[in-house]
């Protein structure tokens, strides 16, 4: 039955892509008409236990709907047709945010009409809110609909919409309940701190206090490159050379020159003579020894290169007198905290805290953050990202049914349909 | 004691095991030679694994030849385990050869780190994360070919649909993947699983499409719809992939990573 329905007059039962287009649109318009009327949607007004009330209403809803037997506004509700409309609503919805830059902040300009419109704020805008929240109603309904007749074999189905399901509404609504602040701790300072910064820089104080012991810091080498002295640019401007320095000696070929690094030292203090030597200690800086030779001509030109710090002076190479070798600042390779964390209960923790390993405590889970990006390895204080989460633990639910669910979708493809075509 | 140093004699054994069930798949109609050829070479490798675990006395997933090395291992076994169910040697082929890159990466590169990896990037999710979403942008390009094909040559009885179905729902499978695995690292990295970066807006765009496929062709509907559906999906997957660095929206995001 493809594409080939008898045509039936629109609004009479069941509802179809039609009718059904017509509604999303509506919802659209709705939404559109709260922007213009009441401004943005703020999420922090549906903090708890709004969120868990007005969400969780919406689901109850839907579920003494489904008990009605043979509804067709419930069959409707937990259709194709409804779903899919929606879906094309947020991609279109999506699409328009994708192009607009979004803003973080509050408005520092004279608004636009994308900004009247919520487009360059989309995920708090009405509209979208509306779709998102007529998403959940609409999932929750397409489970429900199957769950009428549990069968082992929709697991699948299952997995992926309960688990989405759970996901878009712990991540959704739960972000009204989410906090997030930057704390700035120095090392080794008499009390630990307890203040921090929230999103629009006020200051706040929290039932948790860290101390931080040290800062760690470890970078990799620098690397040598080639700039034109007037233009401070790299060469060759098209794709420009760079050259890891390391322990192992090679030479190097950038435009004609040959590089030969004679020695390198990654912790380095200068001497009175211009020259270097290993010092490990604070402020001590990268630098290298180095040998160039024009190609072209022969001539050969050596001397010391540093990248500089906060603690000791730059130093290029003129190899000509149009071009300089040139030592670029290391890059982090790893920054870590050791830290100690004290919670209002009692509660203490002693760890290392680094990027990409944050230490959860209760709600809160905290994160390296940052630190004095000027002084790098010197730094005397770290930053931590503080972020309040209650509902984290159901958003990871959510993700773990989500990626057991993507599994099975290698395998159950269209089998499920040929089946349902022949009952 | 089993370290890397033994590595190149394991992954030898399965290199060697799994080009010739490569060239198998190539050549022949039946390839049963080439299922034992995997298995062995797939025992082998998973052998190392093992070996190099007790050895280690953690799993060996810190490092990134360490997750190399299951990349390579579970992509062998999922693309083992599509064949089994709907005999498509191509997935099987792909995988091997997939799965082989890693293992000869391994081999010239089994560093710790890759150098001057920022500190966000230095995570067991990045080889995983990555390679899901390269793997199912090739399966979802395959996808598109077919669906063309379809659109040009336009029969409401050709079969390739199916195909098509499937190639679809295997490749949504790993984007889905890709992303969850995204956000789980991004909460590790950054403290939020999803901040609508302009790189992640089009993800999303990009997922939404496929899942507007998946559901409009739900018993068997609309496949004309579906097939141009298709093609905007994977416009929207090369905005996602190569294009959001030339959007106005893209000035400020944190997955654009600059030149050096
Ligand atoms: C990660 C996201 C999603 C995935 C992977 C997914 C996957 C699927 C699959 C594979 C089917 C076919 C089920 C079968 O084989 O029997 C299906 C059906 C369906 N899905 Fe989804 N889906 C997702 C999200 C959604 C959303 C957001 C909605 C609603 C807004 C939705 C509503 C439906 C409906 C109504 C059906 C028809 C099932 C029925 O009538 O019983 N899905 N989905």
């Amino acid at each position: 039955m493809t594409n080939k329905q008898i045509k039936k007059p629109i609004w009479q039962k069941p509802w179809h892509f039609t009718e059904t287009i017509l509604i999303v649109v509506g919802i659209y318009l709705v939404g559109m008409v709260l922007q213009l009327s009441v401004g943005t949607f703020k999420f922090s007004n549906l903090a708890w236990p709004l969120n868990i009330i007005i969400g969780g209403s919406g689901i109850v809803l839907i579920l003494l709907l489904s008990l009605r037997k043979q509804s067709s506004f419930f069959q409707w509700l937990s259709g194709v047709p409804f779903s899919v409309t929606l879906i094309a609503a947020l991609i279109i919805q999506t699409i328009i945010m994708g192009i607009t830059p979004q803003l973080a902040g509050a408005l520092t300009h004279k608004p636009t009409v994308f900004d009247t419109l919520g487009f360059t704020r989309m995920t708090s805008s009405w509209p979208f809110i509306l779709i998102y929240f007529f998403t959940i109603l609409a999932l929750t309904a397409a489970i429900l609909n199957r769950l009428r007749i549990p069968k082992w074999r929709d697991y699948a189905f299952y997995l992926n919409h309960i688990g989405l399901l759970i996901f878009l509404f712990a991540s959704g609504f739960g972000a009204s309940d989410m906090k997030r602040y930057v704390m700035y701790v120095e090392e080794n300072a008499e009390m630990p701190e307890w203040r921090v910064y929230s999103e629009n820089k006020d200051v706040l104080e929290l039932p948790i206090a860290i101390s931080l012991k040290d800062f760690i810091m470890e970078e990799y080498a620098p690397k040598l490159t080639i700039i034109g002295r007037e233009s401070g640019k790299s060469i060759p401007e098209k794709d420009p050379a760079y050259f890891q320095l390391a322990d192992k000696k090679t030479d190097i070929e950038i435009e004609g020159w040959t590089i030969k690094v004679d020695s390198f030292i990654m912790d380095a203090v200068r001497n009175s003579d211009k020259s270097y030597r290993e010092i490990h200690m604070p402020g001590s800086c990268p630098a290298a020894l180095v040998t160039v030779q024009e190609k072209a001509t022969g001539k050969k030109i050596s001397g010391w290169v540093c990248c500089g710090n906060y603690a000791q002076l730059y130093m290029p190479l003129m190899i000509s007198d149009k071009y300089s070798l040139v030592m670029t600042r290391p890059e982090a390779k790893r920054f870590a905290s050791d830290i100690e964390v004290v919670a209002a209960s009692g509660e203490k923790v002693s760890t290392t805290l680094e990027v990409n390993k944050p230490l959860k405590m209760g709600n809160w889970t905290i994160y390296q953050y940052g630190y004095d990006n000027d002084a790098g390895k010197a730094s005397n204080y770290s930053s931590f990202e503080l972020v309040y989460d209650p509902w984290l633990n159901a958003v990871y639910f959510g993700i773990i049914l989500c990626a057991l669910g993507s599994l099975c979708l290698f395998w159950i493809g269209n089998k499920k349909r040929k089946e349902r075509n022949n009952d | 004691m089993i370290s890397w140093d033994h590595f190149n004699w394991f992954a030898g054994v399965t290199l060697g095991c799994w080009t010739v069930s490569f060239v198998n798949i190539l050549l022949n109609k039946k390839i049963l030679w080439a299922q034992v050829f995997t298995a062995i070479g797939f025992i082998s490798y998973g052998l190392f694994i093992a070996l190099l675990w007790i050895n280690l006395e953690r799993p060996p997933m810190r490092t990134m030849g360490e997750t190399r090395l299951w990349y390579s291992f579970f992509l062998v076994l999922v693309g083992y385990i599509t064949y089994a169910k709907w005999q498509y040697k191509w997935m099987l082929s792909y995988s091997l050869f997939v799965a082989m890159i890693f293992v000869i990466v391994n081999i010239l590169k089994p560093e710790i780190h890759s150098k001057n990896l920022m500190p966000a990037l230095q995570s067991i999710w990045f080889v995983p994360h990555v390679t899901a979403y390269i793997l199912s942008y090739a399966i979802l390009g395959a996808a598109t070919i077919v669906g063309l094909k379809q659109l040009y040559q336009y029969d409401e009885n050709d079969k390739l649909i199916d195909f098509t179905d499937n190639l679809v729902y295997i490749g949504f499978g790993l984007l889905m993947l890709g992303m969850l695995m995204g956000a789980v690292w991004a909460k590790a990295a950054w403290g939020h699983y999803w901040s609508w970066d302009p790189k992640e807006t089009w993800a999303f765009v990009t997922a939404a499409a496929y899942l507007f496929y998946i559901h409009i062709r739900w018993n068997n509907h609309y496949r004309k719809t579906a097939l141009w559906m298709l093609v905007i999906a994977f416009i929207c997957l090369m905005i996602t992939w190569k294009g959001v660095n030339y959007l106005p929206s893209a000035k400020n995001s944190v997955h654009v990573y600059g030149q050096q």
